[in-house]
């Protein structure tokens, strides 16, 4: 397939009209159609059905579309950096994070994109996950990384980056603190620090706590305050493994590592990405983060490489 | 010696093939007749045109730009597609083979797959590549180069049945491969060599590259001393 088809399509997926999306492309209509037809034949099948007032997508057109808009924007987005960069402009970038995901996770991606989109100003956000789709959608922020979700709506982009485990957090004077590991039996007893808005609560609610719930005394939607109030010896904070720690905290594994979450990035389909958009996109979908785990998590499903079949 | 000095990449490719399954080898036969039909491989860039700008991230999640990589030297990019594909391997250890000749002419050399996560890292690990690998993140470069397609039907099914999982590598529901193509790139961003070959069991080989690099004008390719 070739740019200029891609283009063609797109703007009769917005518009719905030939003659608006010809005008659009600036092209006559008869080589917006036949860029249209040609693309139509090599992916094998109609994209469009034409009809004179109801021009609509079919099914296989409205299955490519999300690709075909990322990977176009993913092109332009490139021809922007270039005129960005000639003309000195700011370059915002506005990451929203679920209270469990730690600001720490996007530095390195942020430092990266800084040496090539230059401008950049980058905000972070935290707000719960389901407040952070609404905030997508709104255009208020740009991206969002998350932890597990209900549901994202149609029009979200959702990328697994990577799994992890959560640990047990806690202070070195907790009287489960000095064993290896902690068992589910003794966590039952402990008092956890309970944490607002947790995308995993109820994973571990329904593998620990089936017939009642914990003991919790204390709860905040900030990990920082859970910290500050495990190490004071106040309870047991169940953290993901990512997650920084207070110096005077330790994290011990729970028994059989019994509950994991993946962490999501999540983007809405069809928006024009702005440089340093499409920039975190790519980098975070790359992104060594075992590296902050200390666990080769990403492929857990997937672990096997068939590099050494002989599929053709 | 490596086993890539002695033997063409055309020799390996012969033994790959001797070695495929009758489904394999239906399936291949398939695809390249579907793709010689569709004529996917007239859209490529061709000698004479301008290299359309990039700036992907690496198997580390390190970012390239193109304009970077051909202001040092001449750019070879190459296309393949994915760790999952013997022809590809035997093409990224013939290219590793023959890293140093690049370096020597101040070719920077860039491999590109859509596969994203940690699958190219795992592959440079695997094939012990220190190759500067890409990831065509959804398609953009190998759309804008020509060489993308979307896997017919048929073709998924097999690949699907060898237990590939291309939304996970990719990360888009979309099936979609680039047809594998090297371009030598010269450092005004002309393309100076087009090598697209429907039949993806065909690579060029490096040794063939080298000597498309020792052609370019004496500003983009210098022999060092």
């Amino acid at each position: 397939m070739e740019l200029h088809q891609v283009r063609y399509f797109l703007a009769v997926a917005s518009t719905l009209n030939f003659t608006r999306a010809a005008e659009m492309c600036n092209v006559t209509q008869p080589a917006l159609t036949k860029g249209v037809q040609k693309l139509e034949q090599e992916l094998g099948g109609e994209l469009i059905y034409r009809e004179r007032q109801l021009t609509h997508l079919t099914d296989l057109g409205k299955a490519v579309l999300p690709m075909l808009e990322r990977a176009l924007a993913s092109t332009e987005a490139v021809r922007r950096r270039a005129r960005q960069f000639q003309q000195k402009e700011v370059a915002p970038l506005t990451i929203g994070l679920a209270p469990s995901i730690s600001a720490s996770l996007v530095l390195e991606p942020i430092a990266e994109i800084r040496k090539f989109v230059p401008g950049l100003h980058v905000e972070l956000r935290e707000e719960p996950p389901s407040r952070l789709v609404e905030l997508l959608l709104e255009g208020e922020i740009n991206v969002a990384l998350v932890g597990d979700l209900d549901d994202t709506p149609e029009r979200i982009d959702d990328w697994a980056l990577f799994a992890e485990r959560y640990v047990a957090v806690l202070a070195p004077s907790h009287e489960l603190a000095d064993r290896p590991v902690i068992a589910m039996e003794a966590l039952r007893e402990a008092t956890i620090l309970d944490r607002s808005y947790c995308d995993v609560a109820p994973k571990f609610h329904r593998l620990f706590f089936p017939d009642a719930p914990p003991h919790h005394n204390h709860r905040s939607c900030r990990d920082l305050h859970l910290q500050h109030l495990a190490a004071a010896g106040f309870g047991i904070v169940l953290a993901p493994e990512h997650m920084p720690r207070l110096p005077s905290l330790k994290a011990l594994p729970i028994e059989g590592d019994p509950v994991w979450r993946e962490v999501r990035l999540l983007a809405v389909q069809g928006r024009r990405y702005s440089p340093a958009l499409d920039a975190f996109v790519k980098v975070a979908r790359l992104h060594d983060w075992s590296l902050h785990t200390g666990s080769p998590l990403q492929t857990k499903h997937h672990s096997h490489l068939e590099a050494t079949g002989v599929s053709a | 010696m490596s086993d890539h000095l002695t033997r063409s990449l055309n020799q390996v490719r012969n033994e790959l093939l001797a070695g495929l399954s009758d489904a394999d080898r239906e399936s291949y036969l398939f695809l390249v007749d579907w793709l010689r039909r569709t004529d996917v491989a007239s859209h490529a860039l061709q000698v004479g045109d301008t290299a359309p700008d990039f700036l992907l991230p690496d198997a580390h999640g390190r970012l390239h730009s193109s304009e970077h990589l051909r202001g040092e030297g001449p750019l070879v990019v190459s296309f393949y597609r994915g760790g999952w594909c013997p022809f590809c391997n035997a093409e990224l250890r013939a290219l590793q083979a023959l890293k140093a000749e690049f370096d020597s002419l101040k070719a920077n050399l860039v491999v590109l797959s859509p596969e994203t996560r940690d699958l190219p890292r795992q592959l440079q690990r695997q094939l012990n590549l220190d190759l500067t690998m890409l990831a065509d993140v959804d398609h953009g470069v190998a759309i804008s180069y020509g060489v993308l397609f979307r896997v017919p039907d048929e073709t998924k099914a097999h690949y699907a049945g060898q237990g590939y999982d291309f939304a996970h590598r990719h990360g888009s529901t979309e099936w979609m491969l680039p047809i594998p193509a090297t371009f030598v790139i010269d450092q005004d961003g002309v393309v100076r060599g087009a090598f697209v070959e429907p039949d993806f069991t065909i690579r060029q080989e490096p040794s063939d590259i080298l000597a498309e690099l020792r052609q370019l004008p004496a500003r983009s390719c210098q022999d060092r001393d």
